[in-house]
């Protein structure tokens, strides 16, 4: 190097000594671009794509979704309960006991203690018109289709809640029930009248 | 200077990189995390930290706690247990699923006595479902469990990792990045006695005799006792209680400090952290 400078020296005495430029090396860009993709593909693997959700042992949505502990009828009742208190019982209560002039009690309710689950579901789909009789007093109120919004999951979440709590005893409700259910409703269902739900199987 | 233009391009792209990298990215991340709900409940989380709490936090900070504790628990793995709830009606084609299933203990009579237990341990959740469907399929019933593991954890400092819901309400954060001292994430839980913690910063040899930790005396006044001791004395052994006729009364600031650590946990289950809340399971 500084034999260069010497012989250089006196060829360029008059001017300024100047930094020649030279292209990046080839071999540079490509061990760049590898590493880029190295890159990518370590967080593909590990970080869940930055979602602000996933930590540590996780390493994407997928995963940590599949370690929520959701089986087990307990942890259903649980999300039931929490989405019930969300979304029924600012009406029917927290307790299911219903609230005069509002809306008709859950709690040892006829229409809630069937056999089977189909009625029942029938009225978070579909809404509620006209009277109804529930446990002996009439209610002449109206129900909008509060369910239809839900996701299947919830809704026989928050069914299996209905029908396993406050002394009502039923079976439990899949998320699979309720898509067969909604398949066979349509797209645009009416609100149901007392008599039509008495027609419905139970 | 000539090149001048260039320098300050390439300063700017620099500096500018690290910023998006180091502030930009972060916030962008979890600058807008909220308040949650805690796993499988309509309970919110976290609720905010009591007012003697906050001021805590600034004593805390004060005395450099976060130089020898760190508040981050720290999760290395996640385990599923396949717990049977329920035999069913068809006992013998349960138990033939449990032990497909891995289970190695043999119980005298079948269905055991005392339900739930635990027939396999330490699963990922795609064999545990598997081993849960074909419980099912048997005609009982089966849950999964499931906890967090790693060093931390076995210690026993909290249920599961921290997240950065924890500190939501926390300004400065104290995570802290040495452990002289054990993890304070769980303190609250792990230690919820008020009386253990004054007397524990006064004078840490006098609870856990091999204890590092410096004595913190200046949150203390050592005091004349009156006729009777004040309610609030500290209740020390000898050695480290005051001469007689004197008693050692813990300062606003350590009851705002114990206040802190009173409010530190890191025991509920959360979506970014779930667990399986501990379910009474007879071990075998």
């Amino acid at each position: 190097m500084s034999d260069e400078l010497k012989s250089n020296g006196p060829a360029k005495s008059d001017g300024e000594p100047t930094a020649s430029r030279s292209t990046a090396p080839m071999w540079i860009i490509v061990l760049t671009l590898m590493l880029m993709f190295l890159g990518m593909v370590y967080f593909d693997h590990h970080s869940g794509w930055f979602n602000s959700q996933v930590y540590g042992p996780y390493a994407s949505a997928e995963e940590l979704e599949s370690y929520q502990p959701k089986t087990g009828e307990a942890a259903m009742l649980a999300h039931g309960k929490a989405r019930y208190d969300q979304v029924c019982g600012l009406c029917h209560g927290l307790n299911g006991e219903g609230k005069p002039g509002q809306a008709p009690p859950l709690a040892g309710s006829e229409w809630v203690n069937t056999k089977g689950f189909e009625r029942v579901a029938h009225i978070p789909l579909e809404g509620l018109s006209g009277q109804l009789t529930v446990k002996g007093q009439t209610w002449s109120l109206s129900m909008p289709a509060m369910g239809a919004a839900m996701s299947d999951e919830d809704l026989a979440e928050v069914l299996t809640y209905i029908r396993n709590s406050w002394g009502n005893k039923g079976s439990a409700v899949t998320a699979a029930d309720i898509k067969a259910l909604r398949a066979k409703l349509g797209a645009h269902p009416q609100p149901l009248s007392e008599q039509q739900l008495k027609a419905l199987p139970e | 200077m000539k090149s001048g233009f260039r320098v300050f391009l390439a300063a700017l792209i620099a500096l500018g990189g690290s910023w998006c990298g180091f502030v930009l990215g972060p916030v962008l991340q979890l600058g807008g995390e909220k308040q949650t709900t805690i796993l499988n409940s309509s309970d919110l989380y976290p609720v905010g930290r009591p007012g003697m709490a906050n001021q805590g936090l600034q004593v805390y900070c004060a005395n450099g706690c976060a130089a020898c504790h760190t508040e981050q628990v720290q999760q290395s793995g996640v385990m599923c247990d396949v717990v049977l709830t329920s035999a069913g009606k068809n006992p013998a084609l349960v138990a033939q699923a449990c032990a497909e299933a891995g289970m190695k203990t043999q119980y005298r009579t079948w269905p055991p006595p005392k339900l739930p237990i635990t027939v396999s341990e330490g699963l990922d959740s795609a064999a545990a479902s598997v081993a849960v469907a074909e419980i099912t399929a048997a005609g009982g019933k089966a849950e999964i469990h499931i906890a967090a593991t790693g060093p931390d954890i076995t210690r026993g400092w909290g249920l599961r990792r921290s997240v950065a819901e924890d500190f939501l309400y926390d300004n400065p954060v104290q995570l802290g990045s040495l452990r002289i001292g054990p993890d304070l994430a769980d303190v609250g839980t792990r230690l919820p006695d008020a009386n253990w913690q004054l007397r524990h910063l006064y004078a840490p040899q006098s609870v856990v005799k091999d204890s590092a930790m410096p004595p913190f005396r200046y949150l203390f006044r050592v005091q004349k006792m009156g006729s009777e001791p004040s309610p609030d004395a500290l209740n020390l052994p000898k050695g480290f209680a005051p001469p007689p006729g004197y008693e050692v009364v813990s300062t606003a600031r350590a009851q705002e400090l114990v206040a802190y650590l009173l409010s530190l946990h890191a025991n509920v289950p959360l979506y970014d952290a779930p667990f399986t809340q501990a379910v009474a399971v007879s071990k075998p």
